[in-house]
């Protein structure tokens, strides 16, 4: 399988002030292959998510290399990564960041009718199929104070969704929710990697990335080692014996 | 503390606080030296009436006259009358008085007479506001004349009459109470007393009477003015009150006053606009803050006292600014008030009333910003401490939805349905687009019609491309005959019509008898547009100049009878309508010829033609002026603009000032709102990036929406401005005598070069001001 990400020696660092500066990103280096289920873990502060936003392009690395698909994204127009975003990216975040201004349905299938030659009756039968999968047919007039955030979290992975994208990112998508949700969401996403799309996920909680195939353990911006587990079966494996892995792999690696 | 709250929250929007601030200090300067103008006009005008001490009761007169019999009447009214004076003026035709290379005064609508100053009362002053004193060979000429042919001081002028002539030097400029407005159709050169009678020598003019009266403190005006009548004094011209010269007077400077505190109003609007602008977006940003010390137990009064505290500093300091720089921005204003009224304008009454302009200004701040400030009240702590409580409270209703858009792309109809859901925020700006709008086309409007032959509807005569004016002479009924014969046989002129106009007595509402202005003649030929009724066609008929109908004159309707008194018998006419009229104090009236002309009191004649097609006006007008010596010929629009004056001048510098601050207001608040709007959209907008728009879709969205909100902005303001404004106008003219004006549209001026202008103007700004930063990275907000 080719590589989807591939980053080498990736900086990120920001100013604080004049003479002061944050380096949260130390030369990393990072393959993910196309199809694979990964999630990064670590302590807070220890740039996970600054990880995420910068190998998907919505933050600017400081130096070195990432590139999606064969493409260094790094030398990009903000036209050309607005397009990768579009069509071969989808995002879920812990605070789910709706548009305000938009119903339920309409937040899914903004991405598609923004592209100049979308089909209105496509579009909207493709959402009908998304909230049908997600479990949230039902909300689709609904507007964006009438859900819950099990709910939400549902809609903003159905946005993610809409455009068929080569990879999902998740910046704790499961973050805020409680544990049935958390559980339906996992699903879901399970559900979608299987199809072949690739998933990378940032989060705490060791149940979430027990459902992974990898695992990056970060500590102070650098990828401090990585767990490789094969892809996760209810039925054939046990998740409480994964999970019990992954504690003991972590506090080896001093978390 | 509070200072150091205030100097934070400044930095923190400094250039919407710069806005505000600049607002306010304008709005101040405008006031304060709209209010300086007043307390100004007020202290000049009443130093220009003690110095020149006019008369309350003015009566014109040629013809026989005998001064022993007024004495008489002077003596047996002496409880109501003070003083009585009569100024003899020889009346001096334009083309006869010349200066220059060759110039002469012809074409002037003005009656031009020259007079020896009064002894008693009615002085004429010079600059300085002293009694003139002119030596002999000099002359004091009218200002409106040393403005209208740039006479300076030492310039000569001469006096033509047959063979004679008699050189002037021009040693002051004449400051007349009486008769310096553009409005008063009569102007004084003042002489001495030994060329004044070398003039009557010469018999270079016709004479004229000014019998006045100075009354006394308890006087009544109309008790003497009935008396004088009745008791068959010679009055053969219009009986003028002092008061109408004080308006007349007043009017110019007080119009532009008026304007100048309707422009300041209009600006603390703006700034008030800006302020809750303001308070949306920083109370949005400070909600948790609010909310923590809501929880810590400060009191609301303690917290709006952080919002209001800026406000205040800004107040007082653009309030301060803005009082004293109005001192210097007042000389701006009043050129015309110097000129016409007194050099000097160096009264204290000033310095206390234009105080109350930054005062007002600060307690109209202060209280909007308090009732802005009640939204913080609404909120509670747990509220607040939720995030987005503000804008997410409401149960919101989806209207427009995405799917059923079919004429515009995603994008565009995002940005316009963006409007329409938060048009509760768009609201400032789209009441912005309607008053600049406002501000831009009125003037203009205005303008236009003062400018345009269609505006003698409003001085009671019917549109026609040329007026021919025979003053009064002793030759004035043979000179109309002669140029009606004339008239008739020109196969240039396709259609003429000849009006007299005499004094005749009228019986007024309380029964007494006024000498009211009636012109005679056939009304068909030059129609006039009228308010009510129609023009009089039949014997038995007259139609009264809207000032004339109204309560404080006749009190009469159409239908009505008013009684008239011709050659001493008693004739009633019926009121057959009602026209307007801004000359001759705006009281003047219409009657069939069958009516007959006053002999005794002939005041004027006038020829209304139009020409033969292809024929050449000016040719033409050059052919009755030298053929009649008597005759002003006036191309109407000229006609106008002289009546009119420094009027239409004056207005044309509002013209010029609307233009320029409707556009640097929309432009300004339309760069401010969407600077704030974008900063307030910062996390929609990066959600949006983070799905895959780029900053150029989301661009547009806004740009879609501000420029729908401009565009139905100013459709509604040029409706507003025609409409509205109309009435405003109408209102303001109505004490002059027109009470139902209607605009001249120039259409491509008000409806497309004005708005094509705003939009330009704006729409640059928009495109300028829409542009959302692609620097910085998306994480920042969206993890915010």
């Amino acid at each position: 399988m080719s590589n989807i990400v591939e980053a080498k020696s990736m900086n990120k660092k920001i100013a604080l002030g004049k003479d002061n500066e944050l380096h949260i990103l130390k030369d990393v280096n990072l393959e993910i292959e196309e199809g694979e289920f990964v999630s990064v873990m670590g302590p807070s502060g220890s740039g996970k998510s600054t990880l995420l936003y910068n190998i998907s392009g919505m933050d600017r690395i400081t130096s070195g290399s990432v590139k999606f698909k064969g493409r260094e994204i790094g030398s990009l127009k903000e036209e050309e990564l607005a397009k990768i975003r579009l069509e071969t990216m989808g995002f879920i975040f812990q605070d789910i960041n709706l548009l305000k201004n938009l119903s339920l349905i309409e937040n899914v299938m903004f991405p598609a009718l923004v592209s100049k030659d979308a089909d209105k009756n496509a579009v909207n039968q493709k959402v009908k199929k998304l909230l049908k999968m997600t479990g949230i047919e039902k909300l689709a007039d609904h507007n964006i104070t009438q859900g819950s955030g099990g709910q939400l979290q549902r809609v903003g992975i159905c946005r993610a969704l809409i455009n068929d994208p080569d990879i999902v990112f998740g910046d704790e998508p499961t973050g805020a929710l409680d544990s049935k949700s958390k559980e339906e969401i996992m699903s879901i996403l399970a559900e979608i990697n299987k199809k072949g799309t690739t998933v990378m996920l940032v989060t705490h909680d060791v149940k979430v990335a027990a459902k992974t195939e990898r695992i990056l353990f970060m500590v102070d911006g650098n990828i401090v080692a990585q767990k490789k587990m094969r892809k996760y079966d209810a039925q054939q494996d046990d998740i409480k014996q994964r999970e019990e892995s992954i504690m003991k792999w972590l506090v080896e690696n001093g978390f | 503390m509070f200072l150091k709250i205030v100097k934070n929250d400044f930095l923190r929007n400094k250039i919407v606080t710069m806005t505000v601030f600049v607002f306010i200090t304008l709005a101040v300067i405008l006031a304060a030296s709209a209010i300086n103008n007043i307390a100004n006009l007020i202290q000049a005008m009443s130093d220009l009436q003690e110095r020149a001490a006019p008369a309350d009761i003015t009566v014109m007169h040629a013809g026989d006259y005998d001064q022993a019999e007024i004495d008489q009447f002077t003596e047996q009214y002496h409880d109501h009358i003070a003083m009585q004076e009569t100024m003899i003026l020889q009346n001096i035709d334009g083309s006869n008085i010349h200066f220059g290379q060759n110039q002469t005064m012809a074409g002037t609508i003005q009656d031009i007479s020259f007079v020896v100053q009064n002894k008693k009362f009615d002085f004429i002053l010079d600059l300085d506001n002293e009694k003139l004193d002119v030596k002999e060979g000099f002359v004091a000429v009218p200002i409106y004349f040393m403005e209208q042919h740039d006479l300076k001081i030492g310039d000569t002028i001469t006096v033509k009459s047959g063979g004679d002539e008699k050189e002037f030097v021009i040693s002051d400029y004449a400051r007349d109470f009486e008769m310096n407005s553009s409005l008063t159709s009569s102007k004084r050169f003042v002489v001495n007393q030994n060329d004044y009678d070398e003039m009557l020598k010469m018999q270079a003019g016709e004479l004229e009477y000014l019998i006045e009266f100075m009354l006394n403190e308890n006087g009544d005006s109309a008790a003497v003015q009935t008396a004088y009548i009745e008791a068959g004094l010679p009055a053969n011209g219009p009986i003028i009150e002092g008061k109408i010269f004080t308006m007349f007077n007043a009017m110019s400077d007080m119009a532009v006053a008026i304007v100048i505190i309707f422009i300041s109003i209009l600006l603390i609007v703006i700034a008030s606009l800006c302020i809750r602008l303001t308070f949306l977006a920083t109370i949005d940003e400070d909600i948790r803050e609010i909310g923590v010390m809501k929880a810590m137990g400060i009191a609301k009064k303690e917290i709006k006292k952080v919002y209001l505290n800026k406000y205040r500093v800004i107040s007082v300091v653009a309030g301060i600014i803005g009082y004293l720089i109005s001192f210097v921005a007042v000389n701006l204003l009043n050129g015309n008030m110097r000129l016409y009224i007194s050099s000097d304008l160096s009264g204290s009454l000033k310095y206390i009333l234009s105080f109350i302009a930054p005062l007002l200004v600060y307690f109209m701040i202060v209280m909007y910003c308090k009732q802005v400030l009640k939204r913080i009240d609404k909120i509670s702590a747990v509220e607040a401490l939720r995030s987005d409580i503000m804008e997410h409270g409401k149960n919101r209703k989806y209207s427009f939805p995405l799917l059923k858009n079919k004429l515009f792309s995603t994008n565009i109809y995002m940005g316009l349905r963006n409007v329409l859901k938060r048009f509760k925020l768009y609201r400032l700006l789209f009441v912005i687009f309607i008053l600049c709008t406002f501000i831009l086309i009125l003037p203009l409007n205005i303008y236009n019609t003062m400018n345009s032959p269609e505006f003698s509807t409003y001085m009671g005569i019917g549109k026609s491309d040329m007026r021919i004016d025979l003053r009064r002479t002793d030759t004035i009924t043979e000179d109309f005959i002669k140029l009606e014969e004339e008239l008739k046989n020109d196969d240039d002129i396709e259609k003429f019509a000849l009006y007299i106009t005499s004094s005749y007595p009228v019986k007024n509402a309380e029964g007494s008898w006024d000498y009211i202005n009636i012109e005679t003649g056939d009304f068909s030929v030059f129609p006039l547009k009228y308010l009510e009724g129609r023009a009089p066609e039949g014997e038995g008929e007259i139609s009264l100049s809207f000032a004339n109908a109204e309560k404080v004159g006749l009190n009469k309707k159409v239908g009505d009878e008013v009684t008239v008194r011709v050659g001493g018998e008693e004739q009633t006419l019926s009121v057959t309508g009602i026209y307007q009229d801004i000359t001759n104090g705006g009281k003047t009236a219409k009657a069939h010829k069958s009516l007959g002309v006053n002999e005794e009191a002939v005041l004027w004649c006038i020829v209304s033609m139009d020409m033969a097609p292809g024929v050449d006006k000016r040719v033409k007008m050059d052919y009755y002026q030298n053929t009649y010596d008597s005759a002003q010929v006036n191309d109407i629009k000229e006609y106008t603009h002289q009546t009119l004056g420094n009027l239409i001048e004056q207005m044309s510098t509002v013209v010029m000032g609307g233009i320029a601050i409707a556009i640097i207001i929309a432009v300004l608040i339309t760069a401010l709102f969407l600077r704030m709007l974008l900063s307030k959209d910062m996390s929609q907008i990066a959600i949006m990036r983070s799905v895959g728009l780029t900053s150029k879709q989301i661009s547009h969205q806004y740009m879609a929406g501000t420029m729908m909100v401009l565009v139905v902005g100013i459709i509604l303001g040029v409706l507003v401005s025609n409409y509205l404004g109309e009435f405003l106008v109408s209102m303001a003219m109505s004490s002059m005598g027109a009470a139902k004006i209607e605009f001249v549209h120039i259409i491509w001026q008000t409806g497309l070069l004005c708005p094509l202008a705003l939009i330009i103007a704006v729409g640059l700004t928009i495109f300028m001001s829409c542009k959302v930063a692609v620097k910085d990275d998306l994480s920042v907000v969206l993890r915010s």
